[in-house]
């Protein structure tokens, strides 16, 4: 029995079964989003044919989709030609992070910029195992209120009042 | 002259010269820093000129650029890690040479080098900008549109896994640029009922997000990373016979960035490598590349800053990004309510001059701050991922913020970022996304104006001759990575005995 050559980096576990490309799956994501983008088209106004002089606004993403599917599908054969790469793996500390991202914008929305920087500062170097308490609380009072000032004073950017910033 | 003349006056003003300076160190810094890039910078640095004037704005991003690309250098010299991807190349004879104990030296090379490329960019833009414009006042619709569409297809030979991946991300960034109200029509497209995208979206939030925000997901993946640093003494001029050796490689070097650099969507990355690999090319004894021979530094530095300048060259000229942090440098002329193109040279021919007297200026006091201060540029690696990062992240989302003033600019940052996190997982690149982004609205409007103008046929476009030189240039840009990949095969076939002496 032919040993599967490693692909991701994991063992390979001895069976003889053809993978699939990672590309191939990837680009089978893509195809469907096309599709996805695609069907989004058919819900565009239709503009009266003296406006849109032949050119309704469907008509440029349609192409712009048309050129991706020709793309992705060329990748997606060329996947099967090639070997994949090992990759990465993805840590568990990532999906806490990536999350923090949204977390923080909503933060923003609701709580206001200053309690969302403060509550960043303070949150995101625990979780990526920062202890020394010295050095992340005076981090997490002097940077927000440095951007604070700077951006809302300074450069008179306006944020909107919040429940807990009323100025 | 009196243009040149009245911009020169305005460098008396100490605040533009304060502003120049603060742009270069920033730019050492946060070259210096692995993850941080100049186009990172640039991207973030944009909301803070929102208040200033044009010229001190505009001079001090270009400012930011020049030295951002020179800061590189020494975190790939001494670290190993290259500080912004243009510095790649230099690593790998630089870091040799500084376990070899001559730090000093490697950083003095990419110093001098950095500071002639870099020069001599700016001489290639002060001839070549004035000169393109001209001949793009000749440029209608179907010109512009041959030339968005050769902008996109050099997205096929930059940087990244593979061509089609580039030109994939080129596509899906016209796609965004598709976003918003069709200006001809006026009926909205992917809006989705969020009135805040009737105007589209703006390239800045996607950039930020898919520099800083995938950054930000990167660097949260490899927190147990760490970093050897090489011990550096003091930085040390090259010797005459260092400067010898490496005149060659630096008068090639200057001549492959500057080529590359006025290219559409080339930039200093690709320049570089180029430099690395035609400094090796053309040295007789082959043998130390690697190990850590000062052309090896020489010949990338000197390459990827004289892209700088060069890359303004299309910006200014014609509003098509030489690079992605000329690509910021683009969106801050707009946000001051300029307009890239043959018209800034009539239009504002001192704000022209200013930037590249800035330019200029930049160059020359990264230099001094090279030859001082490398070693205190250097330390900017201690500063703790843990403390680093979340200060980065926060600037990204007041950055995108201050924009517009616009809650969805946020979001539209964060969802470039975890989404600009997976696809560069997939081999895909940032920067044909934001490409395709910028030169979308260009490629639609235009093509349509064009069409309208051909009566809808298609053939007529060839009856443009300037049209018909750009969609020839399409095709061989196209076609090159084709063509390199065959070459290296054939080569790769050839027995060792076969390869040619010197070549």
């Amino acid at each position: 029995m032919s040993e599967t050559p490693e692909t991701d980096g994991r063992a390979a576990d001895g069976m003889s079964v053809a993978r699939i490309p990672r590309d191939a799956i990837v680009g089978a994501a893509i195809l469907a989003f096309c599709l996805a983008v695609w069907l989004v088209t058919l819900g565009f106004k239709e503009a009266p044919a003296a406006i849109a002089q032949n050119v309704q606004p469907a008509t440029f993403p349609r192409m712009v989709l048309l050129v991706m599917a020709v793309l992705t599908a060329t990748i997606m054969a060329l996947s099967f030609r090639r070997q994949d790469k090992p990759k990465k793996t993805l840590k568990p500390m990532l999906w806490p992070s990536a999350a923090i991202m949204p977390g923080f914008v909503l933060a923003f929305e609701f709580l206001g910029i200053l309690p969302a920087m403060i509550l960043l500062c303070v949150f995101l170097p625990l979780l990526w195992g920062e202890r020394r308490l010295l050095l992340i609380v005076p981090y997490s009072i002097v940077f927000p209120a440095a951007i604070y000032l700077l951006f809302a004073v300074v450069l008179k950017v306006h944020f909107e009042p919040s429940p807990l910033v009323f100025w | 002259m009196d243009a040149f003349l009245s911009a020169a006056g305005l460098f008396s003003d100490p605040f533009l010269i304060f502003v120049i300076l603060a742009g270069t160190v920033g730019g050492v810094l946060v070259g210096a820093m692995p993850g941080l890039s100049s186009t990172m910078a640039t991207a973030l640095l944009l909301p803070f000129t929102i208040t200033m004037d044009p010229i001190p704005a505009i001079a001090l991003l270009s400012a930011l650029y020049c030295a951002g690309t020179f800061g590189g250098s020494i975190t790939a010299i001494l670290v190993n890690a290259p500080g912004a991807p243009p510095a790649a190349a230099t690593a790998f004879d630089g870091y040799p040479l500084a376990q070899q104990g001559r730090a000093g030296l490697a950083l003095g090379i990419a110093t001098i080098s950095s500071t002639i490329g870099g020069i001599f960019s700016i001489i290639v833009l002060i001839v070549a900008a004035p000169m393109l414009a001209r001949i793009a006042y000749d440029f209608g619709p179907p010109e512009y549109f041959a030339l968005a569409l050769f902008g996109l297809s050099m997205l096929a030979s930059i940087s990244g896994e593979s061509a089609f991946k580039n030109l994939l991300g080129g596509a899906f960034g016209v796609l965004l640029a598709t976003i918003g109200m069709d200006f001809t029509t006026g009926v909205d497209r992917f809006t989705f009922g969020f009135y805040e995208l009737t105007e589209g979206i703006h390239f800045i939030p996607v950039m930020i997000g898919l520099f800083a925000g995938a950054e930000f997901l990167t660097q949260a993946n490899s927190l147990d990373r760490e970093t050897v640093r090489a011990v550096l003494t003091a930085v040390k001029l090259p010797t005459r016979a260092d400067c010898r050796r490496c005149l060659g490689t630096m008068a090639r070097s200057c001549g492959i960035g500057a080529f590359i650099g006025v290219l559409p969507a080339e930039g200093g990355t690709v320049a570089a490598m180029i430099g690395y690999n035609e400094a090796k090319r053309w040295a007789k004894d082959k043998s130390r590349f690697g190990k850590g021979d000062i052309r090896g530094i020489a010949g990338p530095e000197t390459a990827n800053n004289a892209a700088t300048g060069a890359a303004m060259v299309p910006t200014l000229a014609l509003g098509i990004p030489g690079s992605a942090t000329t690509a910021v440098i683009l969106g801050a002329l707009q946000v001051h309510g300029l307009r890239p193109g043959p018209h800034l040279f009539n239009e504002t021919p001192t704000l022209l001059y200013g930037i590249f007297i800035a330019m200029l200026l930049a160059n020359l006091m990264f230099m001094g701050l090279g030859l001082l201060g490398a070693k205190l540029f250097a330390r900017v690696t201690l500063i703790p991922t843990r403390f680093l990062w979340p200060a980065v992240f926060i600037l990204a989302c007041i950055g995108s913020y201050a924009l517009n003033q616009s809650i969805m600019d946020v979001w539209i940052m964060v969802i470039a970022g975890i989404g600009g996190f997976f696809l560069k997982r997939h081999g895909f690149s940032a920067a044909p996304i934001i490409m395709g982004l910028i030169l979308g609205e260009l490629v639609e409007s235009s093509l349509k104006q064009s069409l309208i103008i051909f009566d809808h046929n298609w053939l007529r476009f060839l009856e443009r001759p300037i049209v018909v030189v750009f969609v020839l240039l399409t095709a061989f840009s196209m076609a090159m990575p084709a063509i390199a990949g065959y070459r290296a095969r054939l080569r790769a076939k050839m027995p060792p005995s076969a390869d040619i002496p010197g070549d």
